[in-house]
C-alpha cells in the first residue's frame, strides 16, 4: 500500500476543502424571497471567487463618442456589432460576443471598455440588458 | 418455542429488509461523503444516495432489443434478495440471529456469492458486449476472491468447532488464542480485508463495471427500476459483509466493558440496549472506512489477471499462513 | 477449437468514457487480449478552415484559439506566426518573450492536465482530484496575465496585446514557486506509486524504430528515445534565446522504453524546463513594445495587401504542430488556411501501442498521446442520400487525382 498516499489523503480529510462553493448550499425554492432574506441579513452567502484585475467581462459602449467608423466591425471575430446606418452607431449582441476585446484595441475613440461584469444569463438573447444601443 | 415467539420473529424477519436497506443507503452515501473530503472535495451529502434510489425508480426500465428479457428482469431481483436473506442469519449489535442453525456461516458464504452470479447473468443477458466482458470478469474476480474469504471463515469455525455464527459471535476469537494464534489471526484479518473490496466491487477491484473502460461493463445496459435493485443489492451487501466480518473478529458488546449503575437502575438495559447497537453501528462505519473508502482512494484499478493473482497467490498465502500459526499454536 | 476464430469485435467509441472526445477505435479482442486496433477519425469536424477563409486574418486569431481546448494557445501561436510569415511582418523581441513565456505556461496547465486524465483512465480518482487542483493555480495566473481561463485572445498579428508587466512578475514567480514545490510530490505519485507502476510499466511500447517510422511527434516520441522538438531544431518566438535540452528519459537515468510510464515521465520533466524557461525569460525580458504595429487599421490594410504563403511551426504541449496561410493582394479573406495539429501524427502510433495489450489498457493507451480529436479531425465523405461514409485512403486519392488530370487535360493523358 503507498503509505504516503494514504498519509496526504487523511491529511486532505481534515484540511480545507478545494471546492469552490455554491453561493448557497441548495437551491432556495423561492429566489425572490431568498434574495430578500440576503438583504435583510438573514441569510448568509459564500463569498464569491475574485475577479482578476484585467478581466474580460461585458462590453460597455459609449454612445456619444462613437463617430460610426465601422472599424469595430471589421475585427469582430463573432459578427456581434450590427451597423445602424440612420444613426451612424453601432449596436451590440451580448449574446453572440465572445469577449475578445478586440473592437477595444482597434476603437480610435475608445468607446468599448471591458468591463468586469459577469452576470449574463437570460432567457430572451434580444432582451434590453443583451442589447446594447439596440 | 411458543407462538408468541415465533410472532415477535416473523415480525423482525418482516422489518430487518428496510432495516438493511436503510443502513447500507446511510452508510454508501458516508462512504461517498467520505472519499470526497479524502480528495478534498466538498461531496454529495449524506442522504444522497436516498434521492438516487427516488430517481431511479422514477425512471423508465429499458430493455434492449437484444436481452432476454426474464433473465434480464430477474437477475436485479435475486441480487437483492441474496443479501437480504443473508441478513437474517447474522447477529446484528447485541441481538442473536433471527434464524440459526448448523451451518450459518457456509449459508452466508454462498448467499453472498449469489449477487455476483445474478449480476453476471444479468450482464450476459443484456446481449452487450461491454456487459459480456464486465460479467467474464465478475466471474473471475469471484473465483478469486472465494478462496481467501474460504480459509478465513473455516479457521475462525475450526477454532470454535461449530459453524454457526450465534456461536462464534458469542465470544470473540481473539480471547481463545495465545499470542502466536493472535498473530495467524492478524494475518486473516488482513486477508479479511482485502476481501472487502472485491466482494463490494469497488475500486481496486471495480474490473466489472471499470467506468473507463467498459463504460460501467455488467450495469451499461441497466437502467430505471432495475439499476436501482442493483443499487440497493450493493447497499445492503455492504452492510452484509460488513457484519459478517464484525460477527467472525469483533463481536464484542461496549455494554461488557463497563459498569454503569447496575441492573437495579430504571432503563438500564434499554441504554445498555442502546449503547450496543450504537457501538455496533461505529463498528461498522470503521470497518467501511478502512476496507472501503480508504482503499478505494488510495489503488488505482488492476488489470483483470493481476486482481486475479492478488487473491490467489499473496492473499490465500496469507490465509494459509494465518490457518497454519492458529492450528499450530492448538497443537502445541 | 484452434482452427476456430474465437475473437469478437468491441467497438470503443464515438462516445466513451475512455475517450473525451468523439473518435472510434474498433477492436478485434481474444478474451481480454487485443489482436487489432482499427481507429475511425472524423465524427468531430466542424470546418473551422472553411470558416476561416470567409475571414480577414484579425478575425481568424480568436477563432484560431477555439480550435482547441486546451492548446488555443498553441494555435493562435501558429496562425499568428504563419501570417506573419505571409505578410513580411516582425514581431517585436518584448512580444517574442512574452509569447515564449504563454505557451510554457500552457505547457505546465497541458501536462498537468493530462498527468489527471491519466490517473483517471486507470481509475485513480484521487490523483485526478489532485492534480487538477493543483493545475488552478497556472489557470488562475492565466486568468490574472489574459484575463480569461481558456480563451485567452492574447496574440495579434506583430506581437502581443497585453504586457506582462514587473508588478506581475510576482506572482507568475509564486506560481513557479508554488509547483517547484509540488514537483517531487508528483514525481512520487506518477512515478514511485505502485499501483501506477503496475499500470504503465511496459504498457503500450511504442519502439524507437517504429516511432521514427510512423512519424510520432512529441513527448509521445521522445518517450521512446527520438530527439525531435521544434524548440530547439528550429527554434521560434525566443526560444533560440533561451537554453534548453531535449527530454528524453535516459536523460534521468532511465530507459529508453516508449511505455506509457516513460511517457508520464517525460511529461513531468517537461514541467521542470517549463519553470525553467519561464525564469530564463523573465530574466532576460527586454524592455521595448509588445507590438510592432498598434494601429489595428494601418495593420489590416498591409494585411490586404500582402501577397504570399507562410507557414507556423511549433512545439505544442503534445508535440510538433503546423499552420500553413496563404495571402492573396486585394483580398481581405485569408485564401488558403491548412491547420494539422500534433494528433494527426500520433495518431498512427495507437497501431502498435494497442497490439497484444488488454482490454484494461485501452483507455490509458488511447489517453497516452494525449489526444485532442477536436484539433486533428479530418473531413469525412457522407453520401447525404444513403448515409454511406467512406473513408478514401491513399490508393483511392491517387486514382482520384490521376482520374482529374485526366479530365482536364481532355483526356490526352
Amino acid at each position: 500500500m503507498p503509505t504516503s498516499t494514504v498519509f496526504t489523503l487523511i491529511k486532505q480529510l481534515l484540511t480545507k476543502k478545494a471546492t469552490n462553493p455554491f453561493p448557497v448550499k441548495y437551491t432556495p425554492g423561492n429566489m425572490h424571497a431568498a434574495a430578500s432574506l440576503i438583504e435583510s441579513g438573514k441569510l448568509s452567502i459564500n463569498p464569491p471567487v475574485d475577479i482578476p484585475p484585467n478581466f474580460r467581462g461585458k462590453l460597455s459602449y459609449d454612445v456619444e463618442s462613437c463617430i460610426g467608423c465601422k472599424l469595430c466591425l471589421k475585427v469582430c471575430p463573432s459578427e456581434a456589432l450590427a451597423f445602424k446606418p440612420d444613426e451612424k452607431k453601432v449596436k451590440h449582441y451580448v449574446s453572440r460576443c465572445t469577449f475578445c476585446g478586440q473592437c477595444v484595441n482597434i476603437c480610435p475613440k475608445d468607446c468599448f471598455v471591458l468591463t468586469d461584469e459577469f452576470l449574463m444569463a437570460g432567457l430572451d438573447n434580444y432582451s434590453d440588458e443583451l442589447v446594447l444601443n439596440p | 418455542m411458543n407462538a408468541q415467539d415465533w410472532l415477535i420473529r416473523i415480525l423482525f424477519i418482516l422489518v430487518i429488509p428496510f432495516v438493511g436497506i436503510f443502513f447500507g443507503l446511510l452508510y454508501k452515501g458516508f462512504d461517498r461523503k467520505i472519499t470526497a473530503m479524502m480528495q478534498s472535495r466538498i461531496g454529495p451529502p449524506l442522504r444522497q444516495p436516498f434521492r438516487d434510489i427516488r430517481k431511479l425508480f422514477m425512471k423508465e426500465n429499458i430493455v434492449p432489443d437484444h436481452a432476454v428479457e426474464w433473465i434480464f428482469h430477474a437477475s436485479p431481483i435475486f441480487a437483492l434478495l441474496a443479501p437480504l436473506v443473508a441478513l437474517v442469519y447474522l447477529p446484528i449489535g447485541p441481538f442473536e440471529p433471527l434464524m440459526e442453525g448448523f451451518g450459518d456461516l457456509i449459508l452466508i458464504l454462498y448467499l453472498l456469492a449469489i449477487p455476483a452470479v445474478a449480476m453476471a447473468i444479468g450482464g450476459l443477458a443484456s446481449g452487450s458486449p461491454y456487459a459480456t466482458v464486465g460479467a467474464q470478469r465478475e466471474l473471475v474476480l469471484m473465483m478469486s476472491y472465494e478462496f481467501p474469504l474460504a480459509i478465513a471463515a473455516v479457521t475462525i469455525a475450526w477454532k470454535f468447532e461449530s459453524f454457526s455464527l450465534a456461536a462464534i459471535s458469542s465470544t470473540s476469537v481473539w480471547s481463545l488464542v495465545g499470542p502466536l494464534g493472535a498473530l495467524g489471526l492478524l494475518l486473516i484479518t488482513l486477508g479479511l480485508f482485502a476481501v472487502l473490496p472485491g466482494e463490494l466491487s469497488k475500486a481496486p477491484f471495480d474490473q466489472a463495471e471499470a467506468e473507463t473502460e467498459l463504460a460501467g461493463g455488467l450495469f451499461v445496459e441497466y437502467s430505471g427500476r432495475n439499476l436501482g435493485v442493483f443499487y440497493l443489492s450493493e447497499a445492503v451487501k455492504m452492510v452484509v459483509v460488513g457484519a459478517l466480518l464484525i460477527a467472525l473478529l469483533f463481536p464484542q458488546n461496549i455494554s461488557q466493558w463497563y459498569s454503569f449503575g447496575g441492573p437495579h437502575v430504571a432503563g438500564f438495559a434499554l441504554f445498555n440496549l442502546a449503547a450496543d447497537v450504537l457501538f455496533f453501528l461505529l463498528k461498522l462505519l470503521i470497518i467501511i472506512f478502512l476496507g472501503v473508502s480508504v482503499v478505494r482512494v488510495a489503488l488505482a484499478r488492476f488489470q483483470i489477471d493481476k486482481a486475479s493473482y492478488f487473491y490467489w497467490v499473496p492473499m490465500t498465502l496469507l490465509g494459509l499462513l494465518g490457518t497454519v500459526l492458529v492450528v499450530l499454536e492448538g497443537a502445541i | 477449437m484452434s482452427d476456430k476464430d474465437t475473437t469478437y469485435q468491441v467497438p470503443i467509441g464515438p462516445i466513451h468514457p475512455a475517450l473525451k472526445e468523439p473518435f472510434m477505435i474498433n477492436f478485434r479482442l481474444d478474451g481480454e487480449t487485443i489482436v487489432d486496433a482499427d481507429p475511425h477519425p472524423g465524427m468531430n469536424h466542424r470546418g473551422i478552415e472553411f470558416m476561416g477563409m470567409h475571414r480577414n486574418p484579425l478575425k481568424v486569431i480568436p477563432l484560431a484559439e477555439r480550435i482547441c481546448g486546451i492548446c488555443s494557445i498553441v494555435h493562435q501561436h501558429m496562425f499568428t506566426t504563419a501570417v506573419e510569415h505571409a505578410a513580411g511582418i516582425e514581431p517585436t523581441n518584448r512580444a517574442r518573450y512574452i509569447r515564449t513565456i504563454m505557451a510554457e505556461l500552457e505547457r505546465i496547465h497541458s501536462h498537468v492536465l493530462w498527468a489527471g486524465v491519466a490517473a483517471h483512465e486507470i481509475g485513480f480518482d484521487t490523483h485526478l482530484h489532485f492534480t487538477w487542483k493543483i493545475r488552478e493555480k497556472v489557470m488562475d495566473l492565466l486568468e490574472f496575465i489574459t484575463g480569461n481561463r481558456v480563451n485567452y485572445a492574447m496574440w495579434t498579428v506583430g506581437g502581443v496585446r497585453r504586457d506582462i508587466t514587473k508588478d506581475m512578475y510576482p506572482k507568475i514567480e509564486d506560481t513557479l514557486t508554488y509547483y517547484e514545490s509540488l514537483y517531487t510530490k508528483l514525481e512520487d505519485i506518477f512515478l514511485g506509486d505502485p499501483s501506477i507502476r503496475l499500470r504503465t510499466k511496459d504498457i503500450g511500447i511504442l519502439t524507437k524504430e517504429e516511432a521514427l517510422r510512423l512519424c510520432g511527434v512529441g513527448p509521445t516520441v521522445r518517450a521512446s528515445g527520438v530527439k525531435k522538438d521544434v524548440r530547439i531544431d528550429q527554434p521560434y518566438a525566443a526560444y533560440g534565446d533561451l537554453e534548453l535540452d531535449y527530454i528524453i528519459p535516459s536523460k534521468f537515468g532511465y530507459e529508453n522504453t516508449g511505455d506509457v510510464f516513460s511517457k508520464t515521465l517525460v511529461r513531468l520533466k517537461e514541467v521542470v524546463q517549463s519553470i525553467d524557461l519561464i525564469r530564463q525569460c523573465v530574466d532576460q525580458m527586454p524592455d521595448e513594445d509588445i507590438d510592432s504595429e498598434p494601429k489595428k487599421a494601418v495593420l489590416l490594410n498591409k494585411l490586404k495587401k500582402a501577397d504570399g504563403e507562410g507557414i507556423g511551426r511549433l512545439e505544442a504541449p503534445r508535440g510538433e504542430a503546423f499552420h500553413y496561410v496563404r495571402l492573396k493582394e486585394g483580398r481581405e479573406e485569408l485564401d488558403n488556411w491548412k491547420v494539422r495539429a500534433s494528433t494527426y501524427n500520433n495518431l498512427a502510433t495507437y497501431a502498435p501501442m494497442f497490439m497484444g495489450e488488454q482490454i484494461a489498457d485501452i483507455p490509458i493507451i488511447a489517453a497516452c498521446i494525449d489526444p485532442c480529436i477536436g484539433c486533428m479531425d479530418r473531413a469525412v465523405v457522407v453520401d447525404v442520400s444513403t448515409g454511406q461514409k467512406t473513408d478514401y485512403d491513399h490508393e483511392d486519392l491517387h486514382k482520384l487525382s490521376v482520374e482529374k488530370t485526366k479530365r482536364m487535360l481532355g483526356g490526352s493523358l
